[in-house]
C-alpha cells in the first residue's frame, strides 16, 4: 500500500539506477568551431600597416610618404586583401616551389586559410548562414583531401598536419544521435568494469600477502628435510637448486612488499594532509 | 579426416587489413570475403574480424598483413598471429620497377619537378622525413576508433568527437 503511494507521488520512470551514476550531457558545439574542425591555431596576425600583396615589391612605395603608404595598406584595402595575405602566410609554410599552386599540400593550406578566416567571421556574426555553409563545406572537403593523402602518402600527411597545426580524427563507424539511455548504458558498463577490477585487485593483494609467509615456511621445511636426510644417511632428495630457487622467490617478494608498503604509507600521509 | 581438415585450416594464411581497436595487446584484422546467397545466386561481401597476437607491434592501422591461426588460443579473443606485413599503409612501392609511388606519380619524378622549379626551405624531403607514427596521439588520431562524445569526463578524450 505504502509502496504504491510513494510510487504515485514520486515519479520514477525510465531505467532504475542502482549504482550512483550521474550523466552530464556534453554541450552542443557547432561543427564550424575550431575544436570540431581540428584547427589548433588562429589566423596569423597581420598588422594594419602591412602593404597589399601586389604592392610589396614596389620600389616607389618604399620611399613614399606615410599618407600614400596608408592608402596601400591592408587596413585601407579591406578584408579581401587581408584574407589573401593570410592565405599567403599559410601556403608559404608548405609550398614545394615558387610557382606551386596545384599540389595537395598547397590546396590544403589554402583551404585552411579560408576556413580560419570564415571561422572568425562566424564568431563575429553567428547568424551568417552563407558563411556557415561555406565553412562547413570547406571543412568537409579538407577532411576528405587529408583522408586520401593519408592513403597514398602517409609521410607527407603527417608533415602537413605538423606544419599547418591541424588535428585529424578519423570518421567514427556510425554517427549515432546522442541519447540518455545509451549514454547511461555505457557509463554503467564502465562502472561495472571498475568494480570488477577493484575486486580483482583486492583478491590479488590478499594472495600476494600470503605468498611471503608461505615461502618462508617452505624454505625452512626444505632446509630441515635436507639436514634430516643428511643426518640419517638417507638418499638426499632436496637439491641446492631447489633451495636457491625458493630463496630467490622469497627475496623478490620482500622487495615487492617493501615497495607496496611505502606506497601505502605515502597514500596515508596524503590522506592525513588532505583531512588537515 | 576431420582432424586433417582442422590442421589444414590452421595452416591457411589469410590476407587482411589492420583496423583501429581499443585493445592494447592485440591487433584487429579485417578479412574481406564474398559469401554466396543460394536463393539469389549472388555473392555479397562479408567482413570477418580476427584479433591477432603482435608482441613486436609491427603492424599499424591500415596495413595489409598476412595472418595465421595460433597452434593454441592465447585468450578467448586472440586466435591468430601476424605473419608478415605485406603492404604498409601510405607507403606504396611499384611492384614492377620497385620505386616508391605517390598516387599516380613516382616520388622521384615529383622531386625532379620541384628541382627544376627550384627548391625552397618549405619543400618536403622524403629522405629526411621520419617514419610513420611520429604524430600519433599528437595530431593524428587514427590508431583507435573514434566515437560520439556521450559524457563530460574529467579528462578529455581526443578520440571523442
Amino acid at each position: 500500500m505504502l509502496r504504491c503511494l510513494t510510487s504515485a507521488i514520486v515519479q520514477c520512470r525510465g531505467i532504475k539506477q542502482q549504482a550512483k551514476i550521474k550523466w552530464v550531457r556534453p554541450d552542443y558545439v557547432p561543427s564550424y568551431k575550431a575544436e570540431k574542425s581540428g584547427d589548433l591555431e588562429n589566423i596569423p596576425k597581420i598588422s594594419d600597416d602591412a602593404l597589399g600583396l601586389d604592392y610589396t615589391l614596389s620600389g616607389e612605395l618604399k620611399d613614399a610618404p606615410e599618407s600614400v603608404k596608408k592608402i596601400f595598406s591592408v587596413a585601407h584595402l579591406g578584408p579581401k586583401e587581408y584574407k589573401t595575405l593570410v592565405k599567403e602566410a599559410l601556403t608559404e609554410r608548405v609550398k614545394q616551389h615558387q610557382y606551386d599552386d596545384t599540389t595537395v599540400e598547397f590546396k590544403v593550406a589554402k583551404m585552411t586559410a579560408q576556413i580560419r578566416c570564415l571561422q572568425e567571421t562566424m564568431d563575429k556574426h553567428p547568424k551568417n548562414v552563407i558563411a556557415k555553409k561555406a565553412c562547413q563545406e570547406l571543412i568537409d572537403k579538407r577532411k576528405k583531401t587529408l583522408k586520401l593523402l593519408r592513403q597514398y602518402d602517409y609521410k607527407k600527411f603527417e608533415w602537413l598536419l605538423e606544419k599547418l597545426n591541424i588535428e585529424y580524427k578519423a570518421h567514427p563507424d556510425t554517427y549515432n544521435k546522442l541519447s540518455r539511455k545509451e549514454s547511461l548504458k555505457k557509463l554503467t558498463e564502465l562502472h561495472c568494469e571498475d568494480v570488477r577490477n577493484k575486486k580483482l585487485d583486492e583478491y590479488r593483494n590478499l594472495l600476494e600477502s600470503q605468498q611471503g609467509p608461505f615461502l618462508e615456511d617452505k624454505l625452512n621445511a626444505l632446509k630441515f628435510i635436507k639436514s634430516e636426510q643428511m643426518e640419517l644417511q638417507l638418499p638426499v632428495t632436496v637439491t641446492d637448486q631447489d633451495i636457491k630457487k625458493v630463496e630467490k622467490q622469497f627475496n623478490e617478494w620482500k622487495i615487492k612488499n617493501e615497495i607496496k608498503q611505502q606506497g601505502k604509507k605515502k597514500k596515508r600521509h596524503l590522506l592525513l594532509e588532505d583531512s588537515e | 579426416m576431420a582432424r586433417n581438415l582442422s590442421e589444414a585450416a590452421r595452416k591457411v594464411l589469410l590476407l587482411g587489413q589492420c583496423v583501429p581497436t581499443v585493445k592494447h595487446n592485440a591487433t584487429k584484422i579485417r578479412v574481406k570475403r564474398l559469401e554466396l546467397d543460394e536463393n539469389l545466386l549472388m555473392f555479397f561481401k562479408k567482413d570477418e574480424f580476427y584479433y591477432c597476437h603482435d608482441p613486436e607491434k609491427q603492424c599499424k592501422t591500415g596495413d595489409i598483413v598476412l595472418i595465421q591461426a595460433l597452434p593454441q588460443k592465447l585468450t578467448k579473443l586472440i586466435t591468430h598471429q601476424i605473419k608478415e606485413v605485406v603492404y604498409p599503409f601510405g607507403d606504396i612501392t611499384d611492384p614492377i620497377t620497385g620505386k616508391k609511388v605517390a598516387k599516380e606519380k613516382y616520388r622521384e619524378d615529383i622531386e625532379r619537378e620541384t628541382e627544376v622549379y627550384g627548391k625552397l626551405d618549405s619543400t618536403f624531403d622524403y629522405n629526411k622525413a621520419p617514419p610513420r607514427g611520429w604524430q600519433e596521439g599528437k595530431k593524428d588520431f587514427t590508431a583507435k576508433p573514434t566515437y560520439t562524445k556521450y559524457h563530460v569526463f574529467d579528462e578529455n578524450d581526443p578520440y571523442a568527437i
